[in-house]
């Protein structure tokens, strides 16, 4: 498949980079490993005058653990997120989003930054002209109906990213920067929730780094993925859960977060509340996973029909919240 | 002394070496001088009037060098038997289906083609479409072809017997429906098509294909040239599984562009063209009837089956038949009635497929497990009281010269622990079987036999001519392996050359699994042809009769006395020294009944040899999420002779993999109006390394008669026989027959609530 | 059309440099391809879903058909190519021969890279283990059983 014609940018400095983004704004597309844009390039879901490459900027490397939390540069690969020895002992969920990420070759080539940002998917959408050419245009492409759903009047698509529910359970944040600014914002905020536009990031605007704060208390974490293979494929379900304890044993704090479900990560708030002064062994995680399962949204525009999906929800919630229990004994 | 020194051996392969340092070419691969990119421009519709190409703009644009059209071609419609003429390389007055060709640009690079046939202005006439068998059936509904009213394509018909005497006599009848939608080759390379003319109008032309010989004549008839200016040049081809026999748009136009255009053309496919624009595999639905006695011995069958063909033909009578051939193979069933229907959707084509028929054969077996279920016999039993034997006739009356099916039942029985585990396993944990059987060719008029010619060197080293094809299966191998073995020759001393019409004679193809069968045989008589006339000259040398020689490690020597020896190079040139060439030629035709006929006359003998082939799968299901954890498979093939058993283990595993795990568990293509949602390998999945069970095989030898060595074919009963295998695993597993496949982790769900359901409605209040 | 601007890369490909003209919307699959003439790297999808593309970028599996050309500069890249030396096949390359590990072919060039990066990375992995680092290749011949014991073939030997 060929690559449609644009202009190359490859800043060697993030304020070169920021300035390229401020002179080109929506007609620049960034670019980092490469594994979804050059996909969305050769289908020609995006046609932009200008590609950028950012994986030439040093300052976007680097997994360093501070006082209070640990900072991973934006281009990371998911490679090296998956083999820290810190992520696999302190961020479990983190590093098993990120050893289920495709497969090895893909994940070499992927940035966490470029995980996150991966745009919603659909059967309908994500297509070339073959299929595409005499049906009705769909939300997603600038039109005005849904193909996956007969009169569907949003847009259905998926946000099938690993590593963002996994970061979110971790109430982890993000820094976007511009020229002469930056601002911190929890990776929760990102996503619009809606599938035509579903992020809120700023068109000069370039992710720079992910803040995971530390935990001040005996946790333990997970994440759980549905996919029909044992590699490779996109999650049709997925969750991540953080469970933390408080020095009485009970729960002090839990955090579910599910993906693959929408076009946007869902935190399921009602699961803190649930679980708070409960004994771990005694807490009721179906029924959280109960609560998962009534945010939960599936059409049949994925591979798997919509309403199997949504039942998997509830059983990739409650086996996050699961593997987060034994995590969180483990650690102890 | 041993029988063989290479036949039956584990021999390293010729091929694989050039493979694995990438130096083997596929068509993609090639590059000629001042050669041009094809692409072809393709319908956006299912069913359309094509009322006027407007080519002028591309014609214009810089760097395009040929433009066609249908007004290039003759109009002439193609068929691959003469009662299903009805494709036309390019569409003269409408399109059938979205993806179907409708122009071609040749031009200096990709950018500019993809420009040209941006600039290529169709009108269209939209025509009401049918996607479904039964749209496409009704009464009104609109037709594809003037030739097929109510889109029935193909009709088959075959009854043998008395089936209402038989169900009468049945203790246990039953009627179940099975359904499948498509599913498609998913060949590793993709299509990919390099064509070019000389001087004096000869056409070169290369593509992956499964017989050479099959492509030249269409090309011959339909560039209006002859046989001998028609050269399908020999390439590596990567995978064919059934596809890629007939010849296929994208070979015309790109013949037409490169002759157009007095340059050399190469049409690369996508992915996405590959699933679309070549062929793909039926969608079935499958309605069995059927009484079994007390025994669990078939009395009688009565299946009627509807396919989805597409929009044209293909072997619409060959796939229309087939599944329901290799079931009259592998089981007894005296009282039979089968009524197939091909039927034609605005949708791409459908062809022949390795593993064919899922809903039919899983249909078959399923029927025998839940009725020996009824009766109080266990599934495998099912299978040995229904098993086809040696010497028996088919319905269709093949005479079935060897057969292994119950021996591999056996086999597979013992090796997996089938006793002590059916029935014994826990909850979600599920052992099943299945049985099938593959024919060796059928009957294929002037083109069913093959030739070879052996050519001598005067330092004992040979050349092998032969119109045998290699999909990657490891037949240009088996040549060599053959002609070394017969004349005493290491594999370094044979040269060969295969699949080359301009030189190799006609050879049927490895389309059918003939290749062995008919292929292999043609070579061995020829080098038993160049042998004889060796041993002649050694025998008049020696003073003994022809007899009385071996010819071992390049060495003709009197058997009883080693002494007398005189090696191949010399009594070549003895030969020579006499004035007299030497060559070999041998020629196989299989003695087959000429007048059977797919739809005419459905009877007669189908072939020389079937393969048996039986697979047994143990499974674990997770009940929460409907995935299925494959444990281990078993096969065992009746393969009649193993030439080379490292290679027949490769072609079961990789049936394993084609027929289990991709067509029970995974594969499937999903649709919208017509146009294919998953063309590409993130959408349709076939199985990964992890995903993969451990795999037993057993090689079952029966030595037929007429094959090779004994040989018969190794690549197709277990791969089909695996489907009904886990088809049957999981239902045991679930505790609910499945009867829509592949059984994806939803279907699994909703049949374990259904259960849950059903048991909870009879527990009384 | 505009027309793009065309970028001198110095690539590094099995330890040669070849100077290659190109515009920045040409993937290194192309290149390696195209201009100069590798054709043992396939294109099996062109999404990054086969894996017949792999190749090794300073000694790590990628996707050579979702990678642009202009950012490889300064990169080692590894084909099949590169790893037979002097004619004489790596003993990965024969291996997977002599375990009957390849059918068709078309898959192999990629699984061989991908079976030879593991193995530098890890000379004596387990079979759960090989079968991880190669479920990225998709084989349509073989069902990977004699894949995967070619490369065991080849594990806990010092190399």
């Amino acid at each position: 498949m060929k690559l449609p014609p644009f202009e190359y940018l490859e800043p060697s400095t993030v304020p070169e980079a920021l300035s390229m983004l401020d002179a080109y704004r929506d007609k620049v597309q960034i670019i980092a490993g490469g594994t979804e844009v050059v996909n969305r390039l050769k289908l020609r879901l995006i046609r932009p005058d200008y590609v950028m490459n950012i994986k030439k900027l040093r300052d976007l490397e680097g997994i360093v653990e501070h006082e209070q939390s640990i900072i991973i540069g934006a281009n990371v690969s998911v490679k090296e997120i998956r083999d820290s020895s810190l992520l696999q002992d302190k961020y479990k969920a983190i590093a098993e989003a990120a050893f289920q990420v495709a497969a090895p070759p893909l994940a070499n080539m992927g940035t966490i930054g470029g995980n996150i940002l991966q745009n919603t998917r659909c059967l309908f959408y994500n297509q070339s002209e073959i299929v595409l050419k005499g049906l009705d245009v769909c939300h997603k492409r600038g039109g005005a109906s849904c193909l996956a759903v007969k009169g569907g009047k949003r847009c259905f698509s998926v946000y099938q990213g690993d590593m963002a529910p996994a970061l979110i359970a971790f109430d982890a944040q993000c820094v976007l920067e511009k020229s002469g600014s930056r601002r911190t914002i929890p990776i929760m905020a990102l996503f619009t929730g809606q599938g035509v536009q579903p992020f809120s990031q700023e068109n000069n605007e370039l992710l720079t780094g992910i803040i995971i704060p530390k935990q001040n208390r005996a946790y333990g974490s997970a994440y759980r993925k549905l996919r029909v293979r044992g590699s490779m494929d996109y999650p049709l379900a997925s969750a991540a859960a953080l469970l933390a304890l408080g020095a009485d044993g009970r729960f002090a704090a839990g955090r579910l977060v599910i993906g693959a479900s929408g076009p946007a990560p869902k935190v399921v708030d009602r699961v803190s509340a649930a679980l708070l002064g409960k004994l771990p062994e005694e807490a009721d995680l179906k029924a959280a996973a109960d609560m998962a399962y009534e945010l939960s949204e599936g059409v049949d525009n994925l591979v798997l029909p919509g309403d199997y999906r949504k039942k998997m929800v509830r059983v990739f919630a409650q086996r996050a919240l699961q593997g987060a229990r034994t995590d969180m004994k483990r650690g102890m | 002394m041993e029988k063989f020194s290479l036949l039956g051996k584990d021999m390293k392969r010729i091929d694989t070496a050039a493979k694995a340092t990438g130096e083997a070419i596929f068509s993609a691969d090639l590059f000629l001088p001042r050669m041009l990119v094809g692409k072809v421009l393709r319908s956006p519709y299912p069913h359309a009037r094509i009322l006027a190409i407007d080519t002028s703009k591309a014609e214009r644009l810089p760097g395009v060098k040929a433009v066609i059209t249908a007004k290039d071609m003759g109009g002439d419609k193609w068929g691959v038997f003469r009662y299903t003429q009805d494709q036309q390389f390019l569409p003269t007055e409408k399109v059938r289906y979205v993806g179907e060709e409708v122009a071609a640009v040749a031009a200096v690079d990709e950018d500019t083609a993809l420009q040209a046939l941006a600039l290529i202005e169709v009108q269209y006439e939209m025509l009401p479409s049918v996607f479904t068998i039964d749209d496409a059936m009704a009464d009104g509904a609109p037709q594809l072809h003037d030739a097929y009213p109510n889109n029935i394509n193909v009709r088959v018909k075959i009854d043998v017997g008395d089936i209402e005497k038989g169900f009468s006599e049945s203790c246990l009848v039953r009627e179940d429906t099975f359904r499948a939608p498509e599913d498609t080759y998913c060949q590793a390379e993709p299509y990919a098509v390099a064509a070019q003319f000389d001087q004096a109008g000869n056409l070169e032309i290369w593509m992956p294909n499964a017989g050479p010989h099959m492509k030249a004549k269409p090309l011959a008839n339909v560039l209006k040239i002859p046989l001998n200016k028609v050269r399908v040049r020999k390439i590596t081809i990567g995978g064919a599984f059934g596809g890629r026999s007939e010849i296929s748009p994208a070979d015309v136009i790109c013949a037409f562009l490169a002759r157009k255009a007095h340059r050399p053309v190469k049409i690369v496919y996508t992915r996405e063209e590959n699933t679309v624009a070549t062929r793909q595999a039926h969608a079935l639905v499958t309605r069995i009837k059927t009484g079994v006695d007390r025994e669990g011995k078939v009395l009688a069958r009565d299946i009627t089956c509807h396919m989805d063909g597409g929009a044209y033909s293909s072997t619409g009578p060959i796939a229309t038949s087939v599944p329901f051939l290799c079931m009259e193979q592998a089981y007894r069933m005296d009282n039979v009635r089968f009524t197939g229907y091909r039927i034609l959707t605005n949708k791409p084509i459908r062809g022949m497929f390795r593993v064919h028929g899922r809903a039919f054969a899983c249909g078959v077996d399923v029927q025998l497990d839940r009725m020996g279920e009824e009766l109080g016999i266990d599934p495998l039993t099912m299978r040995l009281r229904n098993a086809r034997q040696a010497g028996d006739y088919t319905p269709t009356r093949s005479y079935v010269a060897s057969c292994g099916m119950t021996e591999a039942i056996i086999r597979v029985g013992e090796k997996s622990g089938w006793k002590e585990k059916f029935g014994k396993l826990p909850p979600y944990h599920g052992i099943g079987i299945g049985c099938n059987s593959v024919q060796t060719g059928f009957p294929m008029g002037i083109r069913g036999g093959s030739q070879a010619f052996i050519k001598l060197n005067e330092d004992g080293g040979i050349t092998v001519i032969t119109g045998i094809v290699d999909n990657g299966q490891g037949n240009d191998n088996m040549a060599v392996q053959i002609a070394a073995e017969e004349l005493g020759l290491t594999p370094d001393d044979v040269q060969l050359i295969s699949a080359d019409t301009e030189v190799t004679p006609s050879d049927p193809g490895s389309y059918s699994m003939c290749e062995t069968f008919i292929g292999g045989n043609a070579v061995r008589l020829a080098a038993r042809d160049v042998k004889q006339k060796l041993f002649k000259i050694a025998a008049g040398e020696f003073g003994v009769g022809d007899d009385d020689l071996t010819v071992r490690d390049r060495k003709i020597f009197v058997t009883e006395n080693p002494g007398k020896s005189m090696s191949i190079a010399k009594a070549v040139r003895i030969a020579l020294g006499r004035n007299e060439s030497i060559s070999g030629e041998g020629s196989y035709w299989p003695d087959v009944d000429a007048g059977r006929e797919w739809v005419k006359n459905p009877y007669g003998q189908l072939s020389e040899a079937f393969s048996f082939g039986a697979v047994i799968v143990e499974v674990k299901v997770d009940p929460e999420t409907g995935q299925v954890e494959v444990l281990e498979a078993t096969a065992a093939q009746d393969v009649g002779f193993a030439l080379n058993p490292q290679v027949i283990e490769g072609q079961f595993e990789g049936g394993v993999a084609m027929g289990g795990q991709g067509g029970m568990l995974t594969e499937f293509l999903q649709w919208h109006e017509g146009r294919v949602l998953n063309p590409s390998q993130s959408g349709y999945l076939v199985p990964l390394a992890i995903d993969m069970p451990k795999i037993n095989s057993i090689i079952v030898e029966t030595i037929d008669p007429k094959g090779p060595y004994g040989a018969k074919e190794a690549g197709m009963s277990v791969a089909m026989s695996a489907a009904q295998a886990y088809c049957g695993a999981i239902s045991n597993a679930v505790g609910v027959s499945f009867h829509e496949y592949p059984i994806t982790p939803d279907k699994i769900v909703k049949a374990i609530e259904g259960k849950k359901k059903r048991e909870n409605e009879e527990v009384p209040g | 059309m505009k027309e793009m601007k065309r970028y001198s890369l110095t690539l590094t490909v099995n330890n040669e440099t070849h100077e290659v003209v190109a515009p920045p919307n040409r993937t290194l699959l192309e290149v390696l391809r195209e201009d100069l003439h590798l054709t043992g790297t396939k294109e099996g999808c062109g999404e990054g879903a086969c894996g017949s593309c792999t190749v090794l970028v300073d000694g790590q599996p990628v996707r050579s058909c979702l990678t642009l050309a202009v950012a490889m500069e300064g990169r080692k890249i590894t084909t099949i190519e590169g790893l037979a030396q002097g004619g004489r096949l790596h003993p990965i390359q024969a291996a997977f021969v002599e375990h009957h590990a390849i059918q068709c072919g078309f898959c192999s060039p990629g699984m061989i890279l991908t079976a030879y990066a593991l193995l530098n990375e890890n000379p004596n992995p387990g079979e759960a283990e090989i079968r991880r680092a190669i479920s990225g290749n998709v084989c349509r011949c073989t069902g990977y059983a004699k894949i995967v014991k070619a490369v065991q073939s080849l594990a806990g030997e010092g190399r």
